[in-house]
């Protein structure tokens, strides 16, 4: 498992609608929000990549001293970005599909607004438990 | 690292500009650096003037016709670089003194003070002194070659004189620059950088160096070329360079020399896009940086690095390539010299690439890129303990502002005035769809732009910039205020008075902080709410426009008229007016609003300001007034708020906005509910226009305008005053009535006011209203247990009174194209507040049955007059057998006395039956004081019909046939009209009237309660007997005529009553009241005081003469008989005569008259006793 990871859902409106930090190591408050801004800067980069591919795992887009970003991006423009500093890169892939799974769950309830906060503790606890199974 | 770099910057000529003398003014010196910096391409074509060609010059390829020297202008000058001697452009060729000879008159002074501060640059070849505004003296004096004085003149020919010196400075330096290359050429000269310097110790290495030195001094010409503006020769020298750097191993130098080349490259094809030529910059620029990354691995050990070189070299390999088209690259190119940083020792170098690469990504168009690199440079800056630094760091972060979506307002109005538009139209059209609602919320990312404003608070305290502070503290607690603990909010709050408080008072800051104000309603002022708009086509112009046919609804009547959700309201110039707003403070600390008002942007309002204070976690209702001052339109986006010392803006629609999103769950929170506050509704804000003004008529009830108490019954005239408060006549008016309880204003004197028209401003006229007080039903009764008058008031309730409805209108105005508009007119709606108290109270009403004897009796006897004042008056012939009393039980509960009269009216018709009856004037008054009850009677003996009717008996007669026609029926409903109508006849005859007071007078409403007494026996008060009976004293035995009523005065004349012993000649009149003929057996007894039968055959104490009993009489149809006879009294003494008589064959009318209920029955009659007095001796 990395020590540090940063799992971010944007939605296509650029709102953070889903986040964890899901590093091993221990939380520091000032060190989440800097994983934050550069997952924020990293969108950048990914708005020119993803009209590049038709893949939707756009594997690591972006990085800053020794975190790299890895993006996986849905049909509908939502993006699961993670912020680590570990290399398994199939290990991240595997982990993103599966979250993809589970989002078209949340996306399938007919109370979620597209767009909003996820806020299902069922998907968190499922995020979690795929992040320490992957990554 | 230097800042700014790109790939052309080699060829640019450093030139310092230096502040000499004495202090400038900054606004002085900034205008004289753009003076000088304008310059900063200089045509070589246009030096030719100046120059002078003193040896063959180097530059053989000089392009005299196109090409240009390029100045850079560094103001302040720059610290000496030790990379100098590698990269020609790094040198300060040239110095600038820049002089304001008003604050330094000593033209000696400066010249020395210029040479001190051009000293600090040895390489500069060539310097120049630049005077502003001489004075007189100055340019009069010696003329000095030192310093250049520019005469005072204007802006056109200052430039064309700055444009020759930078000319003349331009030469001189291209001379210098070829006398340089020439001596270099011949010479030779030492270059080292401070790479070599720490290697200088082995005899190796100076071998190695001799070696390299003509490469070096090739790329050094090569350098000096390109400043000169020949890119040609420059190459020819590169080429050369790169090719001994090559040789000679001289890896950093090689990339030196093969970075000049490229630059003479683009600087020759400057201006062309050429894909070939970039593809070579470009593959020659990835050599650079390994070339650099090689030198740099080669002197790792040694304590200064090149690595700089290596950035600088990216980034200008990025910023000439920086297009969107190659985004990826550029940003790998970024993103590797970002990687680089780390390498880096020296902060500001670090600094300086952050910057660098945050431009670049701005240039790319990746905000959020370049927002994230700016905050970097803001941390580093905030590394550095210093205010500048911190200002630095302030006003980068603000520029990241934009990106995370926590800008202020101030530069959110400059940007996005555009994109506004459109999505505010999509809120106004009410139904929103729930994607647009989130996308109004894009880019929530809240952590990131807390994390932002905190650091741009911080850094704005540490720069002690006040406002900047205010700015970013009131952003991050209005946005963000759940987020943020109790203690952090009372902190930001204090934060916030502290910046106040360095700021001066009245400071206006564009973005607002606490608390949330959303528009509440509109309550509309009374004055405002009556504003009837004219109809022209009709005299009643506040009936409104009608339908246009006989329709309610007309399909073709106006769309608009109903249909639009927006309403209009219309403000009238010079009248206060009111919106209710509602303020909230989410937050944990007493928030004081030290005022608060209508904003409006059309100057048009004068807005009243408020001061509200909101304790922790509550929303407040607040009215907001002002008066509108011109005719027009008004807007009203928000209020102005004045608290924690700052004067903000708040918009009502933003907050809308907030709302929406936080309906939608897209918002942290709702700060209305978390006050609870009710639920949100969006409030439209009407159109509003201003009209000029009207006239206001404000009434006044003469007296107090509180409740008109008044007593049951009571009337009362109440003076209404009308005044016109405002500032145009009232030319027409119109008075009605509406509401409950119309029937109790008697009269309105409508000529008053009408003949007070028109009502000039300030004038007033007062008019009467008659009032006549309702009865309470016994509902209110119930509800007034107590007596006392603050229970009573209760009464008076909301709805049941009358309203004066008065509609008045100004004068019409003339349009200036000779129309005439019709200002709209208004309506004043006058409560007649009328408090019904309870008077005086009908405890009972019943019916006394009196039966008094005739009798003679002197007092009867007395000449009857008009002054008699005795409403009761008996006939004393007839007696009052079967007169009957109404007895009023009248009780007082009220404070005051009532007296009470009580009248009788009776009909014209009535007069020939009943001569003596009086009017109501001449009754007794009755007194009742305040708790007691008293009774009035009423005698009832007047109202008896004259005739014996069958028809008030259909009822009975047709209960006798049970199969009743048709005709008996409608008979019969005909007779009970017709018995009612006599009942209320008799009723309405009857008035009871009081006074109390001076001026309280009114009538008892006993209509009911009598009705209620008589119901049981109307028969007997209403119908007469069918025979009456009376007896008269016949004189000399004579019998009297039918016509005897003539003489029935002298017969009551008689003094002397009846004398013993005497024979008295009498007769008893038997009148029948019915319309048959009636036959009878007539009897007449007489009996004394004892009850004894006087006329007992066998102990008789009467004589008699004539018949007595047995007398069998005929009587026609209301006509009357006379039967005489004599009696002889023996005994003095009182005797009672009685008449009494069965009739015969009586038919059914007498039958139910006299209540007989089998039809064998004897119908008995009987007349009044009839008392006689017998004086004498036994």
């Amino acid at each position: 498992m990395a020590s540090t990871a940063c799992f971010v859902i944007v939605s296509k409106n650029d709102i953070p609608i889903y986040e964890a930090e899901v590093g091993s190591a221990p939380k520091k408050e000032d060190l989440s929000y800097h994983h934050q801004f550069i997952l924020h800067a990293a969108l950048d980069v990914v708005q020119d990549l993803a009209w590049t591919t038709n893949a939707m795992f756009l594997k690591s887009v972006d990085r800053f001293n020794d975190l790299v970003v890895s993006v996986y991006v849905t049909a509908g423009h939502t993006r699961f970005m993670l912020l680590h500093d570990s290399r398994s890169e199939d290990g991240i892939k595997s982990f993103f599909q599966e979250v993809h799974e589970l989002y078209i769950k949340i996306f399938l309830n007919p109370l979620y607004l597209p767009g909003s906060r996820i806020t299902s503790s069922h998907f968190d606890t499922k995020v979690r438990a795929l992040a320490r199974k992957y990554l | 690292m230097e800042p700014g770099l790109s790939i052309e910057s080699g060829s640019a000529i450093r030139v310092a500009v230096l502040p000499v003398g004495g202090p400038i003014p900054p606004p002085r010196l900034r205008e004289y650096a753009a003076l000088v910096a304008r310059h900063a391409r200089v045509d070589l074509a246009s030096l030719r003037t100046y120059y002078a060609e003193h040896q063959k010059s180097p530059f053989q390829h000089q392009p005299w016709e196109t090409g240009c020297l390029r100045l850079k202008f560094v103001l302040g000058g720059c610290v000496p670089s030790p990379w100098e001697d590698f990269q020609s452009s790094r040198k300060v060729l040239a110095v600038i003194g820049i002089c304001h000879l008003p604050s330094s008159p000593d033209l000696d002074r400066v010249a020395a003070d210029f040479i001190d501060s051009a000293r600090s640059y040895p390489s500069a070849l060539a310097n120049r002194c630049f005077a502003f505004c001489p004075t007189d003296a100055q340019l009069s004096g010696k003329k000095r070659d030192d310093i250049i004085m520019l005469p005072p003149s204007d802006q056109q020919s200052l430039e064309l004189h700055m444009l020759t010196m930078i000319q003349d400075l331009a030469a001189s330096l291209l001379m210098e620059f070829e006398k340089w290359v020439l001596r270099a050429e011949s010479t030779g000269t030492i270059l080292k950088t401070p790479l070599d310097s720490q290697s200088s110790l082995g005899s190796e290495e100076v071998i190695k160096a001799k070696k390299r030195r003509l490469g070096r001094a090739q790329k050094i010409i090569g350098d000096y070329c390109l400043l000169a503006g020949s890119p040609v020769d420059a190459n020819a020298h590169y080429t050369t360079a790169i090719e001994l750097a090559r040789l000679t191993g001289d890896v950093f130098w090689h990339a030196g020399a093969l970075e000049g080349s490229v630059c003479a490259l683009v600087v020759d094809r400057m201006g062309q896009s050429d894909p070939v030529l970039e593809d070579e910059v470009k593959y020659r620029y990835y050599t650079i940086i390994q070339l650099y990354r090689r030198a740099t691995l080669q002197d790792n050990a040694q304590r200064v690095s090149p690595v700089s070189f290596e950035l600088e070299a990216a980034l200008k390999l990025a910023r000439y390539l920086c297009r969107q088209e190659l985004a990826k690259e550029v940003s790998d190119l970024l993103m590797g010299a970002a990687d680089g940083a780390k390498a880096l020792i020296d902060a500001s170098d670090r600094l300086i690439l952050y910057i660098e690469i945050a431009r670049l990504f701005g240039t790319l168009g990746y905000k959020r890129k370049a927002a994230f690199f700016s905050r970097q440079v803001a941390q580093l800056y905030l590394q550095q303990d210093n205010a500048y630094a911190a200002m630095s760091a302030m006003q980068v972060l603000t520029m990241t502002t934009n990106a995370y979506h926590v800008q202020s307002r101030k530069t959110m109005k400059m940007n996005h005035d555009l994109s506004k538009e459109p999505r505010a139209g999509n809120t106004d059209s009410g139904k929103v769809h729930p994607q647009s609602i989130v996308s109004l919320f894009e880019s929530q990312w809240s952590t990131l732009q807390m994390v932002v404003l905190r650091e741009i608070l911080m850094s704005s305290i540490r720069a002690a910039d006040p406002l900047s502070s205010w700015s970013a503290a009131a952003r991050l607690l209005r946005s963000f205020y759940p987020l943020i603990t109790p203690a952090g909010q009372s902190g930001l709050a204090s934060s916030l008075a502290n910046s106040a408080d360095k700021l001066p008072t009245g400071t206006r800051c564009a973005d607002p902080c606490l608390p949330f104000i959303r528009l509440h309603s509109f309550p509309l002022h009374p004055s405002q709410r009556d504003i009837v708009k004219r109809n022209p086509h009709k005299k009643e112009w506040w009936t409104g426009a009608g339908p246009s046919g006989p329709f309610i609804y007309t399909p073709f009547s106006k769309a608009g008229a109903s249909g639009t959700s927006k309403q209009e309201v219309s403000w009238i110039v010079g009248e206060p007016v009111q919106v209710m707003v509602e303020l909230a403070n989410p937050c944990s600390f007493d928030l004081v609003v030290e005022s608060i008002y209508l904003s409006v942007h059309s100057g048009n309002f004068d807005a009243f300001p408020v001061s509200v204070s909101l304790p922790p976690n509550t929303s407040k209702l607040v009215l907001l007034s002002g008066i509108p001052t011109k005719v027009g339109q008004i807007s009203i986006p928000g209020c102005i708020v004045h608290c924690f010392g700052v004067i903000t803006e708040h918009l009502f629609k933003e907050v809308d906005c907030l709302l929406l999103g936080a309906a939608q769950g897209l918002v942290l929170s709702d700060p209305f509910r978390c006050c609870g506050s009710s639920k949100f509704k969006s409030v439209n804000f009407p159109s509003i226009s201003v009209v000029p003004p009207l006239p206001l008529l404000v009434a006044n009830v003469v007296g107090g305008d509180g409740s008109i108490l008044l007593y049951e019954g009571e009337i009362r005239d109440v003076l209404i005053t009308l005044t016109n408060a405002g500032t145009v006549p009232a030319e027409e008016a119109n008075v009605a009535l509406s509401g409950k309880n119309q029937d109790s204003v008697i009269s309105i004197a409508h000529s008053t006011w009408k003949s007070a028209l028109p009502i000039k401003p300030g004038g007033e006229v007062t008019f009467a209203v008659t009032l006549r007080a309702w009865h309470l039903s016994s509902a209110d009764l119930e509800t007034d247990g107590s007596r006392s008058p603050a229970n009573s008031r209760r009464i008076a309730r909301e709805g049941i009174n009358p309203f004066l409805d008065i509609h008045y209108a100004g004068p019409a105005a003339n349009l200036e194209n000779g129309d005439v508009s019709l200002p709209p007119g208004r309506r004043l709606v006058v409560p007649l507040n009328i408090c019904v108290v309870q008077g005086m109270r009908l405890v009972r009403a019943r019916l006394l049955s009196m039966e008094i004897p005739a009798r003679f009796t002197e007092t009867h006897l007395k000449p009857v007059s008009g002054e008699d004042i005795n409403l009761l008056k008996i006939d004393p012939y007839k007696g009052s057998w079967g007169l009957r009393l109404l007895e009023l039980e009248l009780f007082n509960p009220t404070d005051v006395v009532f007296d009470v009269d009580v009248a009788v009216h009776l009909d014209d018709a009535d007069v020939d039956q009943e001569v003596i009856s009086e009017g109501d004037a001449a009754c007794h008054k009755t007194r009742i004081d305040r708790d007691y009850s008293a009774r009035v009677l009423i005698p009832l003996e007047n109202f008896k019909l004259p005739v014996l009717d069958a028809s008030f008996f259909v009822k009975e007669s047709s209960s006798d046939e049970p199969l009743g026609s048709r005709a008996a029926a409608i008979a019969e409903r005909n007779a009970k009209a017709e018995l009612n109508a006599s009942i209320n006849n008799l009723i309405s005859k009857i008035k009871v009237k009081w006074h109390s007071g001076r001026n309280s007078s009114g009538e008892l409403n006993i209509k009911d309660a009598i009705q209620a007494a008589l119901q049981a026996s109307i028969m007997d008060i209403l119908l007469p007997d069918p025979l009456t009976f009376s007896f008269k004293l016949a004189k000399n035995g004579t019998v009297i005529n039918d016509d005897s009523s003539k003489d029935f005065g002298s017969v009551l004349r008689c003094k002397d009553p009846i004398s013993a012993h005497e024979m008295t000649h009498m007769e008893v009149q038997i009148r029948n009241n019915t319309k048959e003929i009636i036959q009878m057996n007539l009897s007449i007894s007489c009996k004394d005081v004892a009850g004894e039968n006087c006329f007992d055959e066998n102990s008789a104490t009467v004589l008699w003469a004539g018949v007595l009993s047995d007398i069998h009489l005929e009587v026609p149809p209301l006509q009357e008989v006379i039967h005489p006879f004599s009696m002889y009294f023996l005994v003095p003494g009182d005797y009672s005569l009685q008449a009494a008589s069965v009739i015969i064959d009586a038919t059914d009318v007498l039958r139910a008259r006299a209540k007989a209920e089998s039809p064998d029955e004897p119908i008995l009659c009987r007349g009044s006793p009839f008392h006689i007095r017998v004086v004498g001796t036994a």
